[in-house]
């Protein structure tokens, strides 16, 4: 067994700890003093550089885990390989597309696809990649070119720092479709009918999805900005959006207008 | 930055097209609605680098792509395909195209494509 620092978040303090890892546990000493199991591991997410880590026993409880890259990598290989999971060996490729954008030399990694409560992870000898379940938007089985030949995949649309990304699944039929199922359902929360906006609000969707501003979707579309606003509104109350700015329209008052026709005169004088 | 041809049926699509190769600075060379035209305006304008949709009135995408490039073997196409339509893809590249987007897509990658290809 191995020891290495980690600071853990004990009483909502981070407190450094030297953590033991072994194959099938990790030993967190006094003063959190608990031996965790990886069988026992429920759930596994990673934000930046803290490893999030849920163990259900009797009771459930959430590990905070901070540490160096090399560290986290080696602990997040022996919970994903053991811990209590939708797992399949599969080969992948991730990402695939990033905005609609085909990444050049992208290639299928052997390794495999681990599906846990939060989120999908795809692992290999030289990746390990978080998808949260909250970031994916949509999920396909479709056909693609692999070798030459077409090939039953599963296409999982996701978001990471604001961009669409894609990412691919490749394995046997039957194994894809029981993922599929399972993502299927997983995800179905955000499940909707398709027939709640209408032409113009799909057009403002797609405008804003490809990164137009508010001045330029009603430049495009041609509409005024109060249509513009109710059809962000729409958007807002189907939860298919959120607002990140809002631009304020001023008017100068009789000062304003005073100044800015000195400084025109101080100009042209 | 460059002269560009957009070669789209839909003019929503055209117009977005547009607004994000406007917006990365290069300059409009030319729109088409169909195949044809997209091969005729191609001729006329001699554009830098066009956008191509694959699924079009008159004359296909495809078919387009592979008139520019006997007209001009050097001619800079990247296609755009809708999602399920990237079995496309590789007849496009076996065509000659120099590159791909899939509709929907987002401006900042689009640019990023458009300005690869132009250096390419």
């Amino acid at each position: 067994m191995k020891e290495v620092p980690v600071k853990i978040q004990h009483n909502n303090e981070w407190i450094v700890v030297k953590m033991g890892i072994a194959e099938d546990r990790v030993i967190l000493p006094a003063p959190v003093g608990r031996e965790i199991l990886f069988r026992t591991v429920a759930d596994i997410a990673e934000k930046k550089n803290i490893l999030i880590i849920t163990v259900k026993t009797d009771t459930e409880s959430v590990y905070k885990i901070l540490s160096v890259e090399k560290v986290l990598q080696i602990l997040k290989k022996f919970i994903l390989t053991s811990c209590n999971a939708y797992r399949l060996m599969a080969y992948f490729m991730s990402p695939a597309i990033r905005g609609g954008v085909m990444i050049k030399n992208a290639q299928w990694d052997k390794g495999s696809v681990v599906v846990v409560r939060s989120g999908i992870w795809f692992i290999s000898a030289t990746k390990q990649i978080c998808v949260p379940l909250n970031d994916v938007a949509a999920i396909e089985l479709t056909r693609r070119d692999v070798q030459g030949k077409p090939a039953d995949v599963i296409k999982i649309d996701h978001l990471e720092s604001g961009e669409v990304t894609s990412s691919f699944v490749l394995c046997p039929l039957s194994t894809l479709q029981v993922l599929y199922n399972y993502l299927r359902d997983t995800t179905k929360s955000m499940d909707m009918k398709g027939t709640e906006l209408d032409g113009v609000d799909q057009q403002v969707a797609m405008l804003v999805y490809s990164g137009m501003d508010s001045h330029a979707i009603e430049n495009m579309l041609n509409i005024p900005h109060k249509q513009l606003d109710a059809v962000y509104d729409k958007i807002l109350k189907l939860g298919l959006g959120e607002v990140v700015t809002i631009r304020r329209e001023i008017q100068l008052t009789t000062k304003g207008v005073r100044y800015i026709t000195d400084a025109t005169k101080s100009q042209t004088n | 930055m460059g002269k560009i041809l957009i070669v789209d049926d839909t003019l929503f699509m055209r117009t977005l097209l547009k607004n994000i190769l406007f917006s990365g600075g290069h300059t409009i060379a030319g729109e088409a609605g169909d195949g044809e035209d997209g091969v005729s305006k191609y001729k006329e304008l001699k554009p830098d680098l066009v956008t191509m949709d694959i699924v079009m009135p008159k004359m296909n995408g495809i078919e387009a792509l592979k008139a520019i490039k006997e007209f001009d073997p050097a001619a800079k196409v990247i296609m755009c395909t809708a999602v399920g339509q990237e079995q496309m893809v590789k007849l496009a590249i076996k065509t000659g195209a120099k590159g791909y987007i899939i509709k929907p897509f987002q401006a900042p990658k689009v640019l990023e494509e458009v300005k690869s290809v132009l250096t390419s």
